[in-house]
């Protein structure tokens, strides 16, 4: 003191050898008031740390003493915000109360000589009189006083929360992406390199490729039969060239299940190629639907759009077929009216109950009846239907229909159905494997056998037996025509002309 | 004369067909009604020239087509589908589309 006091000349700060904010408050600030005393007073020690850090560019703290009193840099005094300058000097953990127990942890270990270091260290601070989550890279080491013990606590301190914000930031972006990827609706595959090498693929890629593991494979070895199918030139081409390639209800082979036959998909789907900084191509981004379903409906649509025509023009040619034919075999033209009408209106009834049935088949006994209701007479039963329960395809159905409209045409004209007892049996019965239909009319006149060149006589006796392989018989009884018609159970069982779609 | 094989699965249109054949002077053989009948028959008769439906109770006629055209017998398909019924290999072949004109047959039997 009293050296001091003799050499008032020698400014006592001049140790601090630097301008500045920091500088400035240390050489204005009341030390005596603090436990570290007059700056006059101070140890070497202290004098060269506080000189050392008022140098630095980086934010540097050190906390003197037990008490961990304050002193820092200007850069320090940036990151304290408005904190500062009122921190400077203050004991440590009243001037950061808010994260008292961290400081203490850090004084103690300090002075027992120990070091520390935090990498990302996530605070709460109120620097800026609100909380603040704050994240810092901290490194703590003792000051050594002149006899080697720890006399205080330096302390650099690099703020990093804008950069762990923007990998927190990063790192959702990511999750979000990734979330996205597993939850698209779409199949998305992400495969980089010129061999194509399956990076990532999300459960709809999976689902359509089948259960193999792709990831880490390229593609050939991932999926030889896609790439057998001409993808990999595909892929090839998109990685050479850069260019997006769009398909739309492509048909693919898939091989999901080892040893089982391929699957047929039919697919929308993008190459769109990824490229690195320098725009060179990377890696290939896959992504599509599986529109199979849609394009069999689409399909399915067109067979039946086909299908109707089809029994359009076929309806139309069998229209034209009874005009022409019954016009051959009438002498009036009354006579033509009435019997084309018949026949257009039996073709109709026939196609009501095939309809019905989606044109799949029918009931036998519901054809026969649709087929006869019209020459029922009214209040007696002269016709008697008789036969088991039998499901016949549609070609049998619609040509035993118009076997038994002709005859039954011929028993209202000439025949039982044309006296007022007579009464017709039409039954069917199946043995074994073999059909047989007849029709026994009774009670009626003696028929005598009409032109076998006619329409009824045609139809009844060789085209029949041609639609349904069978033989047809006619036998002209005393009294009643007897017709029978016999085949096997195979021909009337014919399958829908809309099989397999 | 030629002879005429009818393949036709619908009664009365192969009526139909008989009668225009018969009309135009022909010979008719069949109508067969079914694929494997028609395939017998292609076998078992000599036949000048053939008209095929070609939906046959749900199958379809190319076998008849193929083995006639293997035998270098002329054919026409009569069809309510029409040429977009054909498969690739009688993409070329003469289609009637039905309901269809007897002068149509007549002129395509002409041209032999």
């Amino acid at each position: 003191m009293i050296l001091q006091n003799d050499t008032p000349n020698i400014d006592p700060f001049r140790f601090l050898g630097k301008d500045g904010e920091a500088a400035e408050i240390i050489r204005t600030y009341d030390w005596s008031s603090t436990p570290l005393g007059r700056v006059e007073e101070w140890p070497p020690c202290l004098r060269t740390s506080t000189a050392l850090l008022l140098q630095s560019p980086v934010p540097i703290v050190m906390l003197w003493g037990e008490e961990g009193v304050m002193i820092y840099n200007d850069a320090y005094s940036v990151f304290a915000g408005s904190r500062h300058p009122a921190l400077f000097g203050s004991n440590v953990r009243e001037g950061w109360a808010e994260i008292v127990d961290f400081n203490d942890n850090v004084m103690k270990v300090g002075l027992a000589g120990g070091t520390l270091a935090y990498r990302d260290q996530e605070l709460t601070l109120h620097r800026k009189g609100f909380p603040e989550q704050v994240w810092m890279d901290l490194d703590y080491s003792p000051v050594l006083d002149e006899e080697g013990k720890p006399a205080g606590v330096i302390a650099i301190v690099v703020e990093t929360t804008e950069r762990v914000l923007a990998e927190r930031r990063n790192r959702e972006e990511y999750e979000r992406l990734q979330n996205l990827f597993s939850q698209a609706p779409t199949f998305m595959a992400m495969t980089s390199g010129p061999e194509h090498t399956f990076e990532m693929v999300n459960p709809e890629y999976q689902t359509l490729v089948g259960d193999r593991q792709v990831v880490g494979k390229t593609l050939v070895d991932a999926m030889p039969e896609i790439a057998k199918q001409g993808y990999l030139d595909l892929m090839d081409d998109v990685f050479k060239t850069g260019k997006t390639v769009r398909r739309a209800a492509e048909r693919v082979m898939f091989a999901r299940t080892k040893d089982a036959p391929l699957v047929e998909r039919y697919v929308d789907f993008v190459y769109q190629p990824i490229r690195d900084e320098r725009g060179a191509v990377v890696s290939i981004f896959t992504q599509g639907s599986d529109v199979t379903e849609r394009v069999r409906a689409e399909n399915h649509q067109k067979l039946l759009i086909n299908e109707l025509n089809h029994r359009v023009k076929n309806t139309l040619t069998s229209i034209q077929s009874i005009v022409t034919q019954t016009l051959r075999g009438v002498q009036t033209r009354e006579e033509a009216s009435k019997a084309i009408t018949n026949r257009i209106l039996a073709l109709s009834r026939a196609h009501n109950v095939l309809t019905a049935e989606n044109w799949d088949g029918a009931e036998l006994r519901a054809m026969v009846v649709s087929s006869l209701e019209a020459f029922q007479v009214e209040s007696r039963e002269a016709i008697r239907i008789n036969g088991p329960d039998l499901r016949v395809g549609p070609h049998a159905a619609m040509s035993i229909a118009l076997a038994l409209h002709e005859l039954a045409t011929n028993a209202a004209k000439y025949g039982a159905l044309s006296f007022s007892d007579g009464s017709v049996d039409v039954s069917w019965q199946l043995l074994g494997d073999k059909f047989e239909l007849d029709w026994i009319e009774r009670d009626g006149p003696t028929v005598v056998p009409g032109d076998r060149k006619g329409f009824g006589s045609r139809l009844l006796l060789q085209v029949l037996p041609l639609e349904l392989q069978g033989t047809a018989t006619i036998d002209y009884r005393p009294d009643g025509v007897a017709f029978n018609f016999a085949t096997s159970l195979e021909a009337v069982n014919d399958r829908p002309a809309l099989e397999g779609v | 004369m030629a002879r005429v094989l009818i393949v036709e699965d619908e009664m009365l249109v192969a009526m139909l067909i008989e009668d225009v054949i018969v009309d135009l002077g022909h010979e008719v053989v069949g109508p067969a009604m079914r694929l494997e009948t028609a395939l017998e028959v292609v076998e078992a008769e000599n036949v000048d020239f053939a008209i095929l439906d070609i939906n046959l109770a749900g199958k379809q006629s190319f076998p008849v087509a193929d083995r006639l055209a293997d035998l270098g017998v002329p054919f026409i398909f009569a069809s309510g589908y029409g040429a977009a019924g054909l498969n690739e290999r009688h993409r070329q072949a003469q289609v009637v589309q039905k309901p269809f004109a007897p002068d149509q047959i007549a002129s395509l039997l002409e041209r032999l």
